[in-house]
C-alpha cells in the first residue's frame, strides 16, 4: 500500500505549483487554471486521509469523499463563473492581463 | 358677553385672508382689517352692555378673587397632560385652558383698544394712501391689535404669554415696515431684543407660580396667593419677575431704550403702540396681576420707584428732545412710569383711569404729529412755526391733545393725574410727591413746547404751500379729541346713570371721587403756570431762554445725551458681551471644532492616507499575503498543538 506521505507530497507539490501559478501569472485564465490546480490538490489530500483512516477498514469513512465531490461541483461552477467574467472582462477592455484591470484601484 | 371671544378672533381672521387675496381685493384688503376692528369695537359694546347688567349669580360670573370686582370667566379645556384621570389640584395632571376673563380692567382696556385701533385704521388710510405694501400694513395692523385684544381677555397666564410675544412680534414687524431704510431695520430689532429681555423674566415668573400653585389659571393663582399658600419670598420674586416683563414692554428705566428709536415705525403704528397695545400690556400686566403685587411690600415699592425714575427721567428729556415724535415718545415713556408709580402707590384705579385718559390724548397727539410730518416730511421742531396758519385743524386737536395730556383742568388728563397724585400723596414717602409733582410740572411743560414751538410762535416761510390733514385723517383726530376732552368726566359721579370709575375699575372697595382740594390747586397751578410759561418763552419769544440755558448748562447737555444710557449699553456690549463672545467664538472653533471635531476625522484620513498604499492592485501580491497569511497560521496551530 502507498504510504499516506506519498499523497500529501504530491497533494503539497500540486498546491505549491497552483500559488506559484496564481502569484505569477499575467493572464487571468491561468491563474482560474491554478485555482483549479490548488483545488484538486486538496481533493487528493482529502481522498487519502479518507481512505488511510484507521480502524475498520476501507470504506469505514465517507466524510473525506463527500468534501471532495462538493468541491468538484463547486470547482465546476466555479470555472464557468470565472470564464463568463473573463469573457466579459476581455470584450469590455481588450484585454485579460490582470494587472491591466485597475479601476479599483485607489 | 361669552362672545367676547370673537372680538380678537375676527381680527385674527382677516389677517391671512389680507395676506393672500390683499393685492386682489378693493383697496388691497385695507376695508377688511377695518370692518374686522369695527365688528370688535360693536361686539366690545355688547359685552359691555353685558358686563354692566351682571351680577355674581350671573352664569360664568363671581366676585374676583383679590379684586373683589366682578369677574367672569369663560373657558374650554385646550389640552391635558400628565397621568389619566388624576387630580388636577396637584401636579400629576394639568388641565391647560383657552379661556376669557371679563372684569372692569379687560372691558376697559377692549374699550381703549378697540377704538384707538379703529381711528388709526381708518387714519392711515389717508397717511398711508399709495403705500405699495398697504396689504402688509393692515395685516400686520390686525394681527397687533388681535394680539393685544388676546392679551387683555385671556384668563390664564400660558395665553397671556402666547399674546404677549405675539404683541412684541407685530411690534417689530410694523416698527421695521420701512424696511427699505437702515434704521427702521435697526429700530425693529432693538424693540424686539430690549423687550425680549424682559420677557424671560415674564416667563420665568410664570413658571415660577405655576411651579407653586400648579395652575396657569389666573384666578386660581390668585386665590392660593390670597390665601397664603405661597411664602412670602415666593410672591415676591414672581412679582418682580413678572414686573421684568412689564419693563421691557412698557419701556420701563432701564429697559426705555427701544421706544424713542421706535419712532421710526410710520406714525399711526407709533400711534397705536404708545395708545393701545404694545406699551399698555406692560401695565395692564402689572394691573392683572395686582393680587400679586399687593400681597408683597417690596414688589410695591420696587414698581413704584422704577416707575417715579422712569416718569422723570423721561419728562426731562422730552423737554430738551428736538425731534417731534421722540417728544412724544419719551412723553409716553414719563406717562407710563407715572401708571407704574401709581399702581405701586396702590392706585389701582388712577393707574388703568390715567393709562385710558393717555391713551386717547396720546394716539390723538401720534396722529397729529403725523398730520405735521404728512404735510411737512419735517420732524425737526426747530424748523417748524406757527404752522396753524396753514394747517388749522390739526393745530387745534394737537393743542386739545397737548392740554389734556398737561393735566389743564376740566380736560381728561387732568382727572386721571390728580387721582394718581393722590394715590402717591396717600401711600408713600413724601419725597414721592415732590417728584411726581415735578414730573406733572415738567410734563405740562413739554407739551406747552411742542404745541407753542410747532404751532404757535413765528410762521416758518418754508412752509407756506403745506396743507391740512385729508378727511379721513381729520376726523379721525376729531373723535379722539371728543375722548382726550369729555373722558374725564368718567371720574365723577352721574347720580342715576354712574357712579364714576372709582366704583368700576375697583380694587377690593369702590371709592367715590377723591379730591383732595390742596393737591388739585397745585397740580392746576403747575400746568397752567407751565403752559402760561411755554407760550411766553415758546411762542411769543418773550422770555429770553439763553440765561436758563447757560445756568444748567450741564444738566441740559445730560438730559440732550439722554443720559447716556444708549451709550452705556453700546460701552457693555462692546467692551464686554462682544469680548466673551469672540472667547466663546475661539473657544468653539479651536478646541470644539478643530479637537473635538476635525481631530478624530483627521486621524482616520491621515491613517487611509498612509494605509491605501498596501491595495497595489496586482494579484500577486494579494496571494503572496495569502499565502504567507496562511503559513503563519499553520505555523502558529501547529505551534499551539504542540
Amino acid at each position: 500500500m502507498v504510504p499516506l506521505v506519498a499523497f500529501q507530497l504530491l497533494s503539497a507539490a500540486l498546491f505549491a505549483i497552483g500559488i506559484y501559478g496564481v502569484m505569477a501569472r499575467r493572464s487571468a485564465v491561468l491563474i482560474v487554471m491554478s485555482i483549479e490546480l490548488m483545488l484538486n490538490a486538496v481533493n487528493i489530500n482529502l481522498i487519502a486521509a479518507a481512505s488511510h483512516l484507521e480502524g475498520t477498514g476501507r470504506w469505514a469513512n465517507f466524510d473525506g469523499h463527500i468534501i471532495a465531490i462538493f468541491i468538484i461541483t463547486v470547482a465546476a461552477a466555479e470555472v464557468g463563473l470565472g470564464m463568463a467574467i473573463i469573457l466579459r472582462m476581455y470584450r469590455n477592455r481588450s484585454t485579460v492581463n490582470v494587472d491591466e484591470i485597475n479601476l479599483m484601484k485607489w | 358677553m361669552v362672545w367676547a371671544w370673537l372680538i380678537p378672533v375676527i381680527s385674527f381672521a382677516v389677517v391671512p385672508l389680507i395676506i393672500l387675496f390683499g393685492k386682489r381685493l378693493p383697496g388691497k384688503g385695507s376695508p377688511l382689517a377695518i370692518l374686522a376692528i369695527l365688528a370688535g369695537f360693536a361686539i366690545f359694546w355688547v359685552v359691555f352692555a353685558g358686563f354692566l347688567s351682571a351680577t355674581p349669580e350671573t352664569e360664568g360670573c363671581a366676585t374676583g378673587v383679590g379684586t373683589k370686582a366682578l369677574t367672569c370667566n369663560f373657558q374650554i379645556t385646550w389640552f391635558e397632560a400628565g397621568i389619566p384621570g388624576a387630580d388636577t389640584s396637584g401636579f400629576d395632571r394639568i388641565e391647560i385652558a383657552w379661556g376669557i376673563t371679563i372684569d372692569p380692567l379687560t372691558v376697559s382696556m377692549l374699550g381703549l383698544a378697540t377704538f384707538v385701533a379703529l381711528m388709526v385704521q381708518i387714519y392711515s388710510l389717508g397717511y398711508m394712501h399709495g403705500d405699495p405694501r398697504i396689504d402688509w400694513y393692515y395685516a400686520f395692523h390686525a394681527l397687533f391689535i388681535a394680539s393685544m385684544l388676546t392679551l387683555v381677555l385671556a384668563d390664564n397666564f400660558l395665553l397671556l404669554y402666547v399674546a404677549w410675544e405675539l404683541v412684541g412680534l407685530c411690534s417689530y414687524l410694523l416698527i421695521g415696515f420701512w424696511h427699505e431704510r437702515p434704521e427702521p431695520r435697526e429700530a425693529a430689532k432693538k424693540a424686539f431684543i430690549v423687550t425680549r429681555i424682559g420677557d424671560v423674566g415674564l416667563l420665568v415668573g410664570i413658571l415660577l407660580l405655576w411651579s407653586h400653585v400648579g395652575s396657569f389659571s389666573m384666578s386660581e393663582t390668585f386665590a392660593a396667593v390670597a390665601g397664603g399658600e405661597l411664602s412670602d419670598g415666593v410672591v415676591t420674586f414672581s412679582a418682580l419677575l413678572l414686573f421684568l416683563g412689564a419693563m421691557g414692554k412698557s419701556a420701563q428705566f432701564p429697559f426705555h431704550v427701544w421706544l424713542p428709536d421706535a419712532m421710526e415705525g410710520p406714525t399711526p403704528v407709533s400711534a397705536l403702540i404708545h395708545a393701545a397695545t404694545m406699551v399698555a400690556a406692560g401695565v395692564y400686566l402689572v394691573a392683572r396681576a395686582f393680587p400679586i403685587f399687593s400681597a408683597s411690600d417690596t414688589a410695591m415699592l420696587v414698581v413704584a420707584t422704577i416707575g417715579l425714575i422712569t416718569a422723570l427721567g423721561a419728562a426731562t428729556i422730552a423737554l430738551v428732545a428736538t425731534d417731534l415724535k421722540r417728544i412724544l415718545a419719551y412723553s409716553t415713556i414719563s406717562h407710563l412710569g407715572l401708571m407704574m408709580l401709581s399702581l405701586g402707590a396702590a392706585g389701582y384705579t388712577a393707574a388703568i383711569f390715567h393709562l385710558l385718559a393717555h391713551g386717547f390724548a396720546k394716539a390723538l397727539l401720534f396722529l397729529g404729529a403725523g398730520s405735521v410730518m404728512h404735510s411737512t416730511e419735517e420732524l425737526d421742531v426747530r424748523r417748524m412755526g406757527g404752522l396753524r396758519k396753514v394747517m388749522p385743524v390739526t393745530a387745534i386737536l394737537f393743542s386739545i391733545g397737548a392740554l389734556s395730556l398737561g393735566g389743564i383742568p376740566i380736560l381728561a388728563g387732568f382727572w386721571s393725574k390728580d387721582e394718581i397724585l393722590i394715590a402717591v400723596n396717600d401711600h408713600l414717602n413724601p419725597v414721592f410727591i415732590v417728584l411726581t409733582l415735578l414730573t406733572a410740572f415738567l410734563s405740562a411743560l413739554y407739551m406747552a413746547r411742542a404745541m407753542f414751538v410747532v404751532f404757535y410762535g413765528k410762521f416758518a416761510e418754508h412752509f407756506e404751500h403745506v396743507h391740512d390733514a385729508p378727511p379721513t385723517m381729520s376726523i379721525t383726530m376729531g373723535l379722539l379729541a371728543v375722548f382726550a376732552v369729555f373722558f374725564g368726566l368718567a371720574a365723577l359721579n352721574w347720580p342715576g346713570a354712574f357712579d364714576g370709575i372709582g366704583y368700576f375699575i375697583i380694587y377690593e372697595k369702590g371709592h367715590g371721587l377723591e379730591f383732595v382740594v390742596w393737591l388739585a390747586a397745585v397740580s392746576t397751578v403747575l400746568a397752567v403756570g407751565a403752559f402760561i410759561y411755554g407760550y411766553l418763552a415758546y411762542a411769543r419769544k418773550s422770555v429770553n431762554l439763553e440765561g436758563a440755558r447757560r445756568t444748567f448748562a450741564l444738566p441740559l447737555k445730560i438730559a440732550e445725551g439722554r443720559y447716556y444710557v444708549d451709550e452705556l449699553y453700546q460701552w457693555t456690549i462692546d467692551r464686554v458681551v462682544l469680548s466673551l463672545s469672540r472667547f466663546v467664538a475661539w473657544f468653539d472653533r479651536a478646541l470644539v471644532n478643530d479637537v473635538g471635531i476635525n481631530g478624530p476625522g483627521d486621524i482616520t484620513r491621515g491613517l487611509g492616507e498612509k494605509l491605501k498604499y498596501h491595495v497595489t492592485g496586482y494579484v500577486y501580491s494579494y496571494v503572496l499575503v495569502m499565502a504567507l497569511g496562511l503559513i503563519g497560521l499553520a505555523i502558529f496551530w501547529w505551534l499551539v498543538s504542540r
